[in-house]
């Protein structure tokens, strides 16, 4: 399947220099990050745990406020949006959570789960209802039988499935899937990637989906974007970041996917070290501490974020990327560092 | 789920035998209320003192009262001030508790936590002398001072079980689409407190109760009727005379029920706990 | 031929509920050499954990079974041992990584005071000698300030750093055998490598064997010489990684390889994935537990029970392996 990763106009969801901190004077759990997902495409957003990405999710749902910055739904900020017009924008973003058992109300039925949304946005009438959640959990793949049970007697691949038909019954445009298949087995989680190549094929829905396994981002990625610290590091399609990453941390991430064991390359202290929070001198671009590629500017100064070209690969997408490897030349070719 | 309860509960030898004991107690009050049995508890039927017979079971006491009748009564009585307190406290528990814990930290919660503090911190029985002087002698007056010092107790655990429970997954899912504190705390988080709430029942019935047989001592008990505790307090002259029908048949009901509650409530505690484990 | 590090001889674990007896783990065997490492791979409740926590003698006394006809470390048997003698054996001969060193570590002790508890619990030495083995085993996990380490509490490390110090703590003592259970499961890729890095070296080192158990294919493959495969209570197939990396016999172990989301230049083709679902442990079908969800399934799939080929190294348990 080939969406095109660039369609001209409005992007479905657009965020500006959203930035957020948990502890005031502590590292920004969001740095100034900016991103746009395009209407019927699929952003991976990768990186380690504690990069951020989970809470750039629950920032867009609103589950915790951001310090600055805007987030923009179909090109209206959600700050600015009245009590109606932001019901409606919950409407048409859902998200899908990780451990699927945790996710659903342990006391309620299958159905009063699926219909609550419904009832909530005020979707239909009661027969509407009943006749949605019965198709929904036919196109997750459970037949109706469910609809009486509670959470607790399904398996976990079942349970992901009633927590993506919770989110698919409102019709939406874009689906937030936070770390949604990590949590599972291999083969149910082959199963629900299936379920979730369906639904962006077939219904054309968006997503937004975190995760740490680039394997399964290459899965169902159109674009990918990198998170490091709180920052973001790279933005590209997803066929120039598994074929040719930019950022230095990008293809590190890449090759401890890969299997290559970049280890002898790094210190030990790599690992160990990367936990001390580095409150005292914050160097100025973030990865800095353990770039192979250093230089000296990188420790005095942030990289902005450029957009570069690859020479030798077509214009296949917007790529920027925010280091200084790629200050001097305009369009350029990365440097060879053998990792 | 409530069947898995019920099966680990069944095999709970001890657990059983205190649920056969309330329940038994439990059909006598029923009949009490239904007119069927303690209907002459009040009624003189025989000479002072009798002691057990054909006609009187339990013999008669100080004013020639049939005992069986009285203990009987006072099965209902205890059942009556029972579940009063329990239902009322327990709700006003929840709700409190539960508003307590969903808004924690902000000011409904000291509020909240203040009123706890203040009501914990008075001596029960001279708040309940207090209540029944207040309310010029009124037959509930037992009644409310017990919820309104047994609904702490609920309070604080809900609070506690909330400020647990909302940190969950589930939860954020409910505010995700918009969902109103108030309909998530009531609806999503205090149904999965049930479980802990059927516990506390059962330890603040249990204490209702042995409340009422202190206070029908101190006089301040109930007004129209008899219970175990205001055979008791009878009693406690009767004893040094010899007589001991009205203390045997109070005591043994009274440590039967509580004995039953007792059984029961730890073995729901048992049954309803073992649901996350080894499955 | 010395006798093998890890020798389990037809174990078997199960449930006893009031409806009758649930099976987990169903006769199980294998052998583990010394310095050899061994994965156990398979999905969520196919009984890896019971089948490690059986071999330690870590499972409930009420209402769980277990027999074997030998549980063997180093030739000595371990299942028939007591109480105290068990005891004994547990961190000394063998250990035990967890899944999550969050709550595997007492949060309320720090670092080197639960590593020199395990040490001093099974030798005679005093304090000083049992905080150099203590340091030196902190050493060897890779801290290079190993008295910081031993100095802090859980809380302060992260789960990287936690899981080394776990593994510090399951090989202060040399035991012959360790039991990783998903030791990397809960870090993220970097960390990952590391800790594999360190289990490595320390098995080279020592001569450890190490039965890893885990439900990533990948991460076993990298560190262990042979794979078993289990679903359902049963191992299905039992090979060295290579060949079965290369070419699964069982039509599960296939199919569970064919699941695994690929990185490659160009967008990968929809995933494949088996169908159906893991039975539960109180309805499992007859004859091989695979039968409903195979698509090489004949007959006497459902009514007998394919065994492994013991006497040439294991293979796979199927009537029509591929």
């Amino acid at each position: 399947m080939n969406t095109p990763s660039q369609i001209a106009g409005t992007p479905l969801l657009e965020i500006r220099q959203l930035s957020l901190s948990f502890h005031p004077q502590k590292q920004l759990a969001i740095d100034r990050v900016s991103l746009k997902i395009t209407a019927g495409s699929t952003l991976g957003l990768v990186g380690a745990s504690g990069a951020g990405k989970s809470s750039i999710a629950r920032a867009i749902m609103r589950l915790i406020k951001p310090d600055s910055g805007e987030i923009l739904f179909k090109g209206k900020n959600i700050e600015r949006m009245n009590a109606e017009e932001l019901k409606s924008t919950r409407q048409h973003i859902q998200l899908v959570f990780q451990e699927p058992s945790a996710s659903l109300s342990p006391r309620r039925t299958v159905e009063q789960t699926l219909l609550e949304p419904l009832q909530h946005f005020a979707i239909g009438d009661a027969s509407y209802r009943q006749e949605k959640i019965r198709e929904i959990l036919h196109t997750v793949g459970l037949d109706r039988g469910a609809l009486q049970r509670y959470p607790h007697q399904f398996s976990s691949g079942q349970q992901q499935r009633i927590a993506i038909a919770r989110a698919l019954v409102t019709n939406p445009d874009l689906l937030i899937a936070d770390e949604a298949v990590s949590a599972l087995d291999v083969s149910i989680q082959a199963q629900i990637l299936q379920l979730i190549q369906m639904l962006q094929k077939d219904f054309g829905i968006a997503f937004l989906f975190v995760s740490h396994d680039l394997a399964v981002i290459r899965q169902i990625a159109d674009d990918v974007a990198v998170m490091y610290r709180g920052q973001l590091l790279e933005q590209s399609t997803a066929d120039q970041f598994f074929t040719e990453p930019a950022h230095p941390y990008s293809r590190t991430l890449l090759s401890f996917a890969q299997g290559k064991n970049p280890l002898n390359q790094l210190d030990d202290s790599w690992h160990l070290q990367r936990s001390h929070s580095s409150d005292g001198n914050t160097p100025a671009c973030v990865f800095s501490a353990f770039c192979p590629d250093k230089k000296p500017v990188c420790e005095r100064l942030e990289p902005p974020m450029h957009d570069i070209q690859f020479k030798n690969q077509h214009a296949l997408g917007p790529h920027c990327v925010k280091c200084h490897l790629y200050d001097e030349v305009k369009t350029n070719v990365y440097r060879e560092t053998k990792l | 789920m409530t069947r898995d309860t019920w099966q680990r509960l069944k095999s709970d030898r001890y657990g059983m035998s205190g649920f056969i004991v309330v329940t038994i107690f439990a059909i006598v009050a029923l009949c009490v209320w239904a007119g069927l049995l303690g209907q002459g508890w009040s009624e003189v039927s025989g000479n002072r003192f009798e002691s057990a017979s054909a006609r009187h079971w339990f013999g008669t006491n100080l004013l020639g009262q049939d005992i069986l009748q009285r203990t009987l009564f006072g099965t209902a009585t205890a059942f009556e001030v029972g579940l009063m307190v329990t239902v009322c406290s327990t709700l006003l528990g929840t709700i409190l508790g539960g508003l307590a814990g969903w808004y924690s930290h902000g000011w409904l919660d000291e509020i909240i936590l203040w009123l706890k503090g203040v009501l914990d911190s008075i001596p029960f029985y001279l708040f309940a002398a207090a209540v029944a002087f207040a309310l010029q002698g009124s037959p509930w007056a037992m009644h409310l001072a017990m919820i309104i010092t047994f609904w702490t107790t609920t309070a604080r655990i809900i609070r506690g079980e909330v400020m647990r429970i909302k940190q969950r997954e589930f939860i954020d899912a409910a505010r995700a689409i918009g969902l109103p504190g108030i309909l998530i705390v009531f609806r999503h988080v205090i149904p999965n407190t049930f479980h802990i709430l059927l516990v506390q029942s059962t330890i603040v019935f249990v204490a209702a109760i042995n409340t009422e047989v202190i206070l029908s001592f101190l006089g301040l008990g109930i007004k129209n009727g008899v219970s175990w505790g205001l055979m008791l307090a009878e009693s406690s002259q009767e004893v040094l005379a010899g007589h001991f029908g009205n203390f045997v048949a109070a005591s043994t009901s009274l440590f039967l029920l509580l004995m039953g509650f007792n059984l029961l409530a730890d073995a729901l505690q048992d049954a309803l706990e073992t649901r996350g484990e080894l499955n | 031929m010395s006798a093998p590090a890890l020798r389990v001889n037809d174990l078997s674990v199960w449930f006893e509920t009031g409806t009758g007896r649930v099976p987990v783990v169903d006769h199980i065997s294998f052998n583990i050499n010394a310095g050899d490492a061994t994965g156990l791979v398979g999905e969520s409740g196919c009984g890896k954990t019971m089948t490690a926590m059986a071999i330690l003698g870590l499972l409930p006394a009420t209402g769980v079974g277990v027999s074997c006809t030998g549980i063997e470390i180093n030739g000595k048997d371990i299942h028939t041992l007591d109480g105290s003698r068990r005891r004994a054996v547990l961190g000394r001969d063998i250990a035990m990584i967890f899944q999550q060193p969050a709550t595997a570590l007492d949060p309320v002790f720090k670092i080197g005071q639960q590593i020199s508890a395990v040490y001093r619990r099974h030798t005679n030495v005093n304090r000083q000698h049992a905080r150099q083995a203590m340091l030196d085993a902190l050493q060897s996990v890779g801290f290079k300030q190993a008295e910081d380490i031993a100095a802090a509490y859980p809380h302060q490390l992260s789960g990287g750093m936690r899981q080394l110090a776990m593994i510090a703590m399951a090989t202060v003592c040399k035991p012959a055998v360790i039991i990783a259970d998903e030791p990397t499961t809960a870090l993220d890729s970097s960390t990952r490598e590391l800790i594999l890095h360190q289990l490595n070296r320390l098995q080279t080192l020592h001569q450890t064997a190490i039965l890893f158990i885990s439900h990533d294919l990948a991460v076993v493959r990298k560190s262990c010489r042979n794979v078993m495969v289990m679903y359902c209570g049963r191992l299905l197939e039992k090979t060295d990684c290579q060949s079965l990396f290369a070419h699964a016999r069982h039509p599960y172990s296939a199919g569970l390889l064919s699941c695994i989301p690929q990185i490659s230049d160009k967008r990968p083709a929809p995933i494949s994935s088996i169908p159906g679902q893991i039975p539960a442990a109180t309805d499992l079908p007859t004859g091989c537990h695979f039968a409903p969800r195979c698509n090489r399934v004949e007959d006497q799939c459902r009514t007998s029970i394919p065994q492994l080929d013991h006497e040439n190294g294991g293979g796979a348990a199927c009537f029509r392996p591929l």
